[in-house]
């Protein structure tokens, strides 16, 4: 008796935002972090599979309306610094200076800091809840101590859990800066059929995560 | 080339795929993947009579071979599907089957009625089935006698072709299927989705927040072959139209050799968006291949006998 390995789950895609993108060498980046059935099949594959991929997908960050001086700031927890290799790549082109805060629970949880080296043009801030790397606790409160101590932001990027996201909607609404968050929500489709990803919205019920976003701002959030 | 053309009671359409309420929206999501002219058909997402806003995420979760969903019928509404998205529809050649549920039997026949005067509806489908809301849907599919009572009035409202979609959560599904057609239902479709539950083991808690939800995929296809096979077994002249985890030819195959006519795409539409359309081509080149049609490809595993049958066998 062979055992075939498991082809049924998971049975879904997966939505990953794109890291980075190369057109004229056709490459296309995502940062994975191995957590479930999904990740973990795509890790197992060869160098060279094959993979069938829909997208891209939903919106992208805002890039418009900065004067000159303004200052930005991207803020990532763990695994979501993911979508940020392209984005700073692009404020660089823009001419926007940017810091880049990154947290985590642990040393490990950061180590994808080192994918950013060369990237960031301003400071780079670490803050994780262990205090084994950078600053002790969260990074919405390294964000906040910086605001409270004076820096001005244009905007604040930010892709993390729903926690994070959470803290991090009343720090930038208190300073009043504006923010783009990367949300995340389980997708069945990825493009506004299945209806799973929804988040509780404030001008409506519901806002669709895949089509809608997944780059909303908190104000459009339901908390 | 072969037609494959199928004739449901009063429903004709061009072929026998047609996809699934609830997973392909109003069609439009849809025309980067298919040539909503050339699928037999599409069932739209359920409308009620008022703008519905659906569940509390989280919503979903994935399972083995499929997936649970505790949607809960969000919709924009029958209005807004009749202004924005049925003339565009219409304009793109779709076959529309308009889903439709309610709270109340009143609801039912109210969204009917409004739908009445539209041009560009080949039919309309009951939902009777939906696991996913508080009120209304599958109470309405779970006893017979409800079943009979709603359907009867539908069939009053409407002149054209009533399906009615069926609960495989019903306590005697044949006995349910009796009901509605006997009540005026032209056609039967089978199945929505079982009634299933996931629970996080670490925090004990349910992963959807409506607490059960609505199982669907292939994890669920022998079931629903079974429950197509049964209803065709006990009333062979109703057209019926299988539904369960079709994601291929030989799924196709299958459900019509349990005796469907027609059948339904549901939850593949989601991984594989342009899945319906080629099923299309799929289904045509096999029939060339064969030298077979459709209509002789409908009911044959009543005929071949307990263990018979070449076709919808997987290695």
């Amino acid at each position: 008796m062979v055992e075939v390995p498991d082809r049924a789950r998971p049975y879904l895609r997966r939505a990953y935002s794109v890291a980075d993108a190369d057109p004229v060498a056709g490459n296309v980046e995502f940062l994975i972090k191995t957590i479930g059935a999904g990740t973990g099949a795509l890790e197992k594959l060869p160098e060279t599979a094959a993979v069938r991929l829909l997208g891209p997908l939903g919106n992208s960050f805002g890039l418009s309306g900065f004067a000159k001086g303004d200052r930005v700031a991207i803020v990532a927890g763990g695994i979501g610094a993911a979508p940020f290799p392209m984005l700073l790549k692009a404020l660089r082109q823009a001419g926007v200076p940017c810091d880049f805060y990154l947290g985590g629970r642990n040393t490990r949880d950061l180590s994808i800091r080192t994918r950013f080296e060369g990237l960031v043009r301003g400071e780079t801030i670490l803050a994780s809840d262990d205090g084994s790397l950078g600053e002790k606790g969260f990074v919405t409160e390294a964000l906040r101590r910086r605001l409270e101590a004076g820096a001005k932001y244009a905007r604040v990027y930010a892709c993390g859990p729903m926690p994070m996201f959470a803290s991090l909607a009343k720090v930038v609404a208190a300073h009043g800066v504006s923010a783009e968050f990367s949300t995340e929500a389980e997708m069945g489709c990825g493009f506004g059929v299945c209806l799973g990803c929804v988040i509780p919205g404030t001008e409506k019920p519901f806002v669709v995560s895949c089509t809608e976003g997944p780059i909303l701002s908190p104000e459009k959030i339901r908390w | 080339m072969t037609s494959l053309s199928v004739r449901l009671g009063p429903l004709e359409l061009a072929n026998p795929i047609t996809t699934a309420s609830g997973t392909f929206g109003y069609g439009l999501e849809f025309t980067d993947f298919v040539d909503l002219s050339k699928i037999g058909g599409l069932c739209t997402k359920g409308l009620s009579l008022n703008p519905h806003a659906g569940n509390a995420p989280p919503r979903i979760c994935e399972t083995p071979a499929g997936m649970l969903n505790a949607i809960g019928l969000q919709n924009v509404g029958v209005r807004a599907f009749l202004e924005e998205k049925l003339p565009k529809l219409r304009s793109l050649g779709a076959t529309v089957i308009a889903n439709v549920w309610g709270d109340l039997e009143e609801d039912y026949v109210t969204v009917v009625r409004a739908l009445e005067g539209a041009d560009g509806l080949a039919a309309v489908e009951l939902n009777i089935s939906c696991p996913n809301v508080e009120r209304g849907g599958m109470l309405f599919g779970n006893s017979p006698e409800a079943t009979r009572s709603l359907v009867g009035r539908v069939r009053a409202a409407t002149r054209r072709p009533l399906i009615v979609k069926l609960s495989p959560n019903a306590p005697d599904l044949v006995e349910s299927a009796r009901a509605a057609r006997e009540a005026g239902a032209d056609i039967l479709s089978l199945v929505n989705t079982f009634v299933g539950m996931v629970i996080d083991p670490e925090t004990a808690k349910p992963r959807t927040s409506f607490g059960t939800g609505g199982l669907s995929g292939p994890a669920i296809r022998p079931l629903a072959v079974r429950m197509v096979y049964q209803v065709h077994r006990a009333m062979p002249d109703v057209p019926l139209m299988g539904i369960g985890g079709i994601a291929g030819l030989s799924d196709v195959l299958e459900f019509l050799a349990a005796g469907a006519t027609a059948i339904q795409v549901g939850t593949a539409n989601f991984k594989d968006p342009g899945v319906s359309d080629r099923l299309v081509d799929e289904l045509a080149a096999y029939c060339e291949a064969k030298k077979t049609t459709v209509a002789a490809l409908i009911g044959r595993a009543h005929r071949v006998g307990k263990t018979g049958g070449d076709a919808g066998a997987e290695g």
